[in-house]
């Protein structure tokens, strides 16, 4: 895997490395490489070669396709971890987090699709009503893997999916820990009131 | 006393039995937690991934409530929601113009200066009040837990104050330590559970918990004590398959502080709603005795 080094692109670099800072809040031209950040890393044995001081140095190098798709943007727990431990501040998972976004804005497929799902799934449904219904989000997000699955011909994986949260709802049942009810907030309204300010803020960018 | 109370998504279905076991122990401690009205949902992590504007903007709306109700502090137990308060609190005062753009939206608009505490803060200070100690009646037989405190709890994607030792908190022991649990140190308490990964990424997540489980089992530790319900509902749920993976026989049940506080409190566990758990953990709660006073 080490053979797809890094690549450096003079046009883009300085470009990519402003939207980057600018959006994530950090600095990422105080990294000097030291590392501790991948030393900390609760998904290091998940990520391999793209640790958070190479995904900063892709940034600075201006390798936009890398840095959108790679297994640290797309398995980060944002646990942070390295930017705590970061001795120039930098918190990295605020870089991944910016990273998925640029990757969805960018209409680039996301790496680990049911990651993506899973995130608009969820603030979907707290925009939606005001609070995060689990069973009619966790709903949401299966429809969306299984459409995805469905249009790759994967009906296997749909199948074992749809098991495994079978197995883990018929526990919940019996435990009592899965909510019948249906939770609103009348201030609902406020929310997507603010979300279309935020819409229309970035249409404008 | 009344505090402030926000609730979040989590503890009123899934983890329902942490919003129960919260207030009843805040009873016994002369608090009344006071749910904020007509509260929505703070994004969690994932308006961090999603939408940075709400991913301050939602939260905010919580914080205008509570301030205009006239509460000076607010309690939340869950420490997603607790994190995403915070931070974006944080990022209103140090940014007017978000702040303004916020507000223009909110019909209770954030002032600031609403104190935003976790419950383990909250329970922290009632210790060195002396009250917990007072009210713990009863005393374990047989209680050995680890304290997780996962990531949320000290760990924040912006610059804000934090309330214990980053690395090395030791809020709940603390706790325990006032009703007579002595709680076994270990390396993994502030590791990462994987959380939503547990649902979008299990085999990332069963690693990350395989790892936090071996380290408990191996320092003889016979339960999980946790503050934060996803980690809770990770560690319990998902504890049969990475523990099976590891080839390692023992079951350990993750209680919330609350329910392990309130067993000592002599508050009856079906009251504290401890048959919930994914690993039974009633027997060992049960294992108690009347809590001996030093003499003074």
């Amino acid at each position: 895997m080490i053979e797809a080094a890094l690549q450096f692109q003079p046009t883009e670099a300085r470009t990519f490395l402003q939207e980057v800072a600018a959006r994530s809040g950090q600095n990422l031209a105080a990294c000097y490489q030291c590392r501790r950040c991948a030393a900390g890393c609760a998904v290091g044995d998940e990520t391999g070669f793209v640790t958070p001081n190479r995904l900063i140095r892709m940034v600075m190098l201006g390798d936009r396709d890398q840095a959108l798709s790679n297994e640290l943007v797309w398995r980060c727990v944002s646990c942070y971890t390295c930017g705590e431990r970061c001795p120039n501040d930098i918190q990295t998972a605020r870089i991944t987090e910016t990273l998925k976004k640029m990757a969805k804005e960018e209409h680039v497929p996301a790496l680990q699709p049911k990651v993506a799902h899973f995130h608009d799934a969820f603030l979907e449904s707290g925009v939606r009503w005001g609070r995060v219904n689990e069973m009619e989000f966790m709903g949401a997000y299966e429809m969306k893997n299984a459409f995805l699955e469905a249009r790759r011909f994967r009906f296997g994986a749909i199948m074992s999916e749809i098991r495994q949260q079978m197995r883990l709802g018929l526990a919940m049942l019996r435990l009592k820990r899965m909510h019948m009810g249906f939770l609103k907030s009348g201030g609902r309204a406020e929310i997507q009131a603010l979300r279309r300010k935020s819409q229309a803020a970035r249409a404008a960018r | 006393m009344q505090l402030a109370y926000y609730p979040g998504c989590s503890l009123k279905q899934s983890s329902a039995l942490y919003d129960v076991q919260s207030r009843r122990v805040f009873a016994e401690l002369g608090v009344t937690l006071q749910e904020i009205e007509d509260w929505n949902c703070c994004g969690a992590t994932s308006a961090g991934k999603v939408d940075d504007f709400l991913a301050v903007a939602m939260a905010a709306r919580n914080i205008g409530i509570a301030e205009n109700s006239g509460f000076a502090e607010m309690v939340i137990p869950c420490s997603a929601c607790y994190s995403r308060t915070l931070v974006a609190q944080q990022r209103l005062a140090d940014d007017p113009a978000l702040q303004q753009a916020v507000n223009g939206e909110l019909r209770r608009p954030v002032r600031g200066g609403l104190k935003v505490t976790s419950i383990l803060e909250a329970l922290v200070e009632r210790v060195t009040a002396g009250a917990v100690a007072q009210q713990a009646v009863l005393k374990f037989r047989d209680l050995h837990p680890v304290c997780y405190y996962g990531c949320m709890l000290t760990r924040f994607p912006y610059r804000v104050t934090v309330s214990d030792s980053v690395e090395n908190p030791h809020g709940m022991e603390t706790i325990l330590e006032a009703i007579g649990v002595r709680a076994i140190d270990w390396n993994y308490k502030t590791a990462c559970c994987g959380a939503s990964a547990a649902v979008n990424d299990p085999q990332t997540a069963m690693n990350l918990m395989g790892r936090i489980f071996q380290d408990a089992v191996a320092r003889g530790a016979n339960c999980f004590v946790a503050s934060c319900p996803m980690c809770q509902m990770n560690l319990d749920a998902h504890q049969e398959t990475f523990a099976a993976a590891l080839g390692l026989p023992q079951r350990l049940p993750v209680y919330f502080i609350t329910e392990v506080l309130g067993a000592a409190m002599g508050i009856p566990p079906e009251e504290l709603q401890t048959d919930r758990h994914f690993i039974d953990g009633t027997d060992l709660l049960k294992e108690l005795e009347p809590h001996e006073h030093d003499a003074d």
